[in-house]
C-alpha cells in the first residue's frame, strides 16, 4: 500500500497523532515478532521522555523493553551485538543531539558489519531518535544533523511527516534487514491527528511521495517542514508540487528528477544547516541530470550554518512558511 | 633519542607452569588430546606468523600483526569455550580461531586483500566451526561492546552459551571497553572479556596507558569478577577462563581476565619497534616463551615424546603451505564487489549505488562515465 497523495480523509482508522502512531506501531511489531526488542534510556516505567514507549514495559516485560544505563555508545554497541544474534532491536536515542557519543559504534560496527562480513552477518536494527527544533528546549535537544547519517553507506535514514506515514514507515523499518535510523520530528509529535488504519501496512523505504501535484515549481522537503511547504503552497500565486523525500537515504532520485523535469523550478526546504545538507544533494542531482529543464536556479530554504541557537532565537533559525514562500516566489520570479 | 622506560609487570598473578615448565600451581583437568591440540595450535600460529611475515616481505600481503609470543592468551582462553559459544576477536587472536578449526586458506586470502564475497565464492565454508567467530575487528574495543550485546541475547533467551571477546592493554583506555563491562555487569551477561596485556600499544607502554596498578582491577568499577593470570602460561589462562565461562554459563554473569604477556615482535609490519624498545627486554621475555614452556611440560609428562615437536612443526608447515597455495589460486576480486552488501535490495534499492556501479563499469571499459545528463543511466 503506497501513499502518493496528501488526502487520507477517506481512510478509516483510529485517530492518532505522530507519537501515538509510534507507540502503536512498536506495540504491533512486538506482538507480531517476538525477536523485536526495544532498548534505551528512560524507556521503561516512564515510557520515554516523549512517552513513545508508554505501556510497553508493562505489556512485554523488562527483557523486551530494556531500560539501559545512560550510555548511547553502550546502547548502540550492545544493540549491534544483539542484532547480529537474530534479534530485531529498536534502540531509542533520547535526542539526536545525544547521538554523538555513539558515533564510534555507528561508524565502526553498525553500518559496516553486513558489508565487512560479505553479507554473512546482518544487523537488523531501527534506531529511533526524536530530532529537530521548534520545541524551545535546551542545548543539543534540537539538532538536525541527519547529514552525518546520510553521508554514510550501509544505513537507511527515514523521516516521517504524518501519523499515517509514521506507522507504515516504522513497521517497514523494523521489518527491514538493514540498519535504519528513524528520525521523529518531535515538533509535530502531537500536532494534529489523522485516522490511522488498525490493520498492518508498510510503506516503501526507497520512495518519495507526492504530497500534492503542481505544474510550476517543486518543493522538496521532509519531516516537520512539510507543513510549512503546504502552507506556503497555499499562499503563493503558483501551482506548487510538494515532494516529501521521506527516505533521505537511499534517496529516490527518480521521483526527484521526474518532478523537476516537469515543473522546471525547485526549492529544497529543510531545518538542517545548509552546507552539505539534503538541499546540496538534491540541488546537485538536478544540476547533473536536469539542468536543461530548469527555468530558474535551485534555491535552498534551510537553517543556517550555525549551532542551533537558544530558544529565544530559534524561530529566526528555523525555516517557516514565510521563508518557504520567499524561496518559492524568488524562483517563480527569476528569468534567465 | 629518548625512549619510554619499560617497566616489567608485577608477577602477582595466577600461574600453573613457571617459565621453565615446572608445575607450580594446580594443573587444570585437561585431557591429553586437548593439551596436544593447544600445543599444536600455538605452534601453528607461530609458523603461520612467520609465513605471513615472509609473504608481507614479498609484497603478497600488505600488513601483518603477529601473535608471536602471545599465543597462550587466546589459545588458552578459547579452549575454554564450547560448541555454540561466540567469539569476537581483535587482530592478535589467530590461535583462538585456529584452535576452533578456522579455515587457514580463507584467512590467507583475506590477508591478501580478497573481498569477503570472493573468498566465499572460491573457498566456501565446508563446515562452520562449532564456536562462531565474527570477522576480526580492527577498530579498538568496539568488539567488546558488541560481544556483550551477543551475551545479553543468550541471557534473555536462557541459553547457556558464552560470548568471549578480546581487548589489548591500550584498548582498555577506550570508552567502549568500559561501556561494555558496565552493561555486562548490569545485565549479568554471560560475557567473558580477555585483556591481552602485551605491555605495548604500538609505541606506548602499559604504564603510560593507566595509573591503575593492574589492568585487572579495571573490572572492579563495573562489578565484574576478574582474575589476573600469567599470559605466557597456557594452563593458567585456560584454568581461569574455564572458571569464568562456567560461571557465566550457569547464569552467574560476566567475567574479566587480564593475561600478562609480552609483544615479542613489532606491533605490525608498518611499525619500527627499534625506535622505542630495548632489545634486552625482549631477551628477558624470550625466556618466558609460552610454546617452550608447554612443550617442556608435555615432554616431561609424556604427553609428547621426543621427536614429536619437530614432527608437529613439519606437519603444520605443510598445512600452512597448502593453505597459502590454495589462497593464491583465488582470483583477484571484481572491483564491482565494492558495491555489494551495503543495503538489502528487497527493502528498497539505491539509485545512487546502481548509477555509480555503472560509472565504474564504464570507466573500466575505457568509456567516459560522465555522459548521463538525464539521470536515465549510461546504457
Amino acid at each position: 500500500m503506497s501513499l502518493t497523495t496528501e488526502s487520507r480523509s477517506d481512510q478509516a482508522g483510529r485517530e492518532m497523532n505522530l507519537v501515538t502512531a509510534v507507540n502503536a506501531t512498536l506495540r504491533q511489531e512486538m506482538q507480531r515478532d517476538e525477536s523485536v526488542r526495544l532498548m534505551g534510556y528512560d524507556i521503561g516505567p516512564i515510557g520515554g521522555v516523549y512517552r513513545a514507549t508508554q505501556g510497553l514495559l508493562e505489556e512485554f516485560g523488562e527483557e523486551r523493553v530494556i531500560d539501559t544505563p545512560l550510555s548511547e555508545n553502550g546502547i548502540l554497541g550492545t544493540a549491534v551485538g544483539m542484532a547480529m544474534r537474530d534479534c530485531r532491536i529498536v534502540p531509542e536515542i533520547q535526542f539526536m543531539g545525544f547521538f554523538y557519543p555513539a558515533f564510534g559504534q555507528f561508524m565502526y560496527t553498525l553500518v559496516k558489519m553486513y558489508e565487512r562480513s560479505g553479507g554473512n552477518l546482518e544487523v537488523p536494527m531501527t534506531v529511533r531518535m526524536p530530532y529537530s527544533g521548534g520545541i524551545k528546549s535546551s542545548e543539543y535537544h534540537s539538532e538536525s544533523t541527519e547529514t552525518y547519517l546520510v553521508h554514510t553507506p550501509g544505513v537507511r535514514v527515514v523521516v516521517p511527516s504524518t501519523p499515517y506515514e509514521t506507522k507504515g514507515l516504522l513497521a517497514a523499518s523494523i521489518r527491514s534487514d538493514d540498519p535504519v535510523f528513524f528520525l521523529e520530528p518531535k515538533k509535530i509529535y502531537r500536532e494534529g491527528k489523522e485516522p490511522v488504519p488498525e490493520e498492518e501496512y508498510t510503506l516503501p523505504l526507497d520512495e518519495a511521495r507526492y504530497v500534492r501535484r503542481g505544474e510550476d515549481v517543486t518543493v522538496y522537503t521532509y519531516g516537520a517542514m512539510t507543513r510549512h511547504a503546504k502552507a506556503a503552497a497555499d499562499s503563493v500565486d503558483a501551482d506548487v508540487e510538494i515532494v516529501d523525500l521521506r527516505t533521505l537515504s537511499p534517496l529516490d532520485v527518480e521521483t526527484i528528477l521526474e518532478s523537476v523535469k516537469k515543473t522546471g523550478r525547485a526549492v529544497v526546504l529543510h531545518e538542517a544547516r545548509r552546507t552539505l545538507g539534503m538541499g546540496a544533494e538534491v540541488s546537485a542531482l538536478i544540476n547533473e541530470y536536469a539542468l536543461d529543464r530548469l527555468k530558474a536556479p535551485v534555491k535552498r530554504a534551510t537553517g543556517f550554518d550555525v549551532h542551533f541557537p537558544g530558544h529565544q532565537t530559534e524561530h529566526a533559525y528555523l525555516p517557516d512558511e514565510q521563508r518557504a514562500t520567499d524561496a518559492i516566489q524568488a524562483v517563480m520570479d527569476y528569468e534567465f | 633519542m629518548s625512549q619510554w622506560q619499560e617497566q616489567r609487570p608485577s608477577e602477582e598473578f595466577y600461574r600453573v607452569l613457571d617459565p621453565d615448565g615446572n608445575v607450580v600451581g594446580e594443573v587444570p583437568d585437561v585431557d591429553e588430546e586437548t593439551l596436544t591440540r593447544m600445543y599444536r595450535t600455538m605452534v601453528t600460529s607461530r609458523e603461520f606468523d612467520e609465513k605471513a611475515l615472509r609473504m608481507q616481505r614479498r609484497g603478497e600481503v600488505s600488513i601483518v600483526a603477529r601473535a608471536t609470543g602471545e599465543e597462550a592468551v587466546s589459545c588458552g582462553s578459547a579452549a575454554a569455550l564450547e560448541e555454540g559459544d561466540w567469539c569476537f576477536p581483535s587482530y592478535r587472536q589467530t590461535p583462538a580461531a585456529l584452535y576452533w578449526g578456522a579455515d587457514m586458506a580463507r584467512a590467507v586470502a583475506g590477508m591478501m586483500g580478497a573481498e569477503p564475497e570472493t573468498v566465499d565464492e572460491h573457498l566456501p565454508v565446508e563446515e562452520e566451526p562449532p564456536v562462531s567467530f565474527t570477522p576480526v575487528y580492527v577498530p579498538l574495543a568496539v568488539n567488546v561492546t558488541n560481544a556483550v550485546g551477543s551475551a545479553m541475547v543468550d541471557r534473555f533467551r536462557d541459553n547457556d552459551a558464552v560470548t568471549m571477546s578480546y581487548i589489548g592493554d591500550g584498548s582498555t583506555s577506550q570508552g567502549d571497553f568500559h561501556e561494555a563491562l558496565n552493561f555486562a555487569g548490569v545485565f549479568d551477561a554471560p560475557a567473558v572479556t580477555v585483556c591481552q596485556n602485551n605491555q605495548w600499544a604500538i609505541s606506548v607502554p602499559a604504564h603510560r596507558q593507566t595509573a591503575a596498578e593492574t589492568f585487572a582491577q579495571k573490572a572492579v568499577a563495573h562489578g565484574v569478577p576478574y582474575d589476573r593470570v600469567d599470559g605466557n602460561d597456557v594452563l593458567a589462562v585456560y584454568a581461569k577462563a574455564k572458571e569464568h565461562c562456567e560461571r557465566a554459563r550457569n547464569g552467574e554473569g560476566a567475567g574479566y581476565i587480564e593475561a600478562v604477556t609480552y609483544r615479542m615482535v613489532e606491533h605490525n609490519t608498518a611499525d619500527e619497534e627499534s625506535v622505542y624498545r630495548d632489545a634486552d627486554e625482549r631477551e628477558y621475555w624470550e625466556d618466558k616463551d609460552p610454546i617452550d614452556r608447554l612443550e617442556t611440560f608435555l615432554l616431561r609428562t609424556g604427553v609428547l615424546e621426543e621427536g614429536d615437536p619437530e614432527r608437529i612443526r613439519e606437519e603444520v608447515r605443510d598445512e600452512i603451505q597448502d593453505a597459502v597455495d590454495e589462497a593464491r589460486e583465488v582470483p583477484v576480486s571484481d572491483p564491482e564487489t565494492m558495491f555489494e552488501h551495503h543495503l538489502h535490495e528487497e527493502s528498497g534499492g539505491s539509485w545512487a549505488q546502481e548509477h555509480q556501479r555503472q560509472e565504474l563499469r564504464a570507466e573500466r571499459n575505457g568509456e567516459n562515465p560522465f555522459t548521463d545528463f538525464t539521470g536515465e543511466g549510461l546504457e
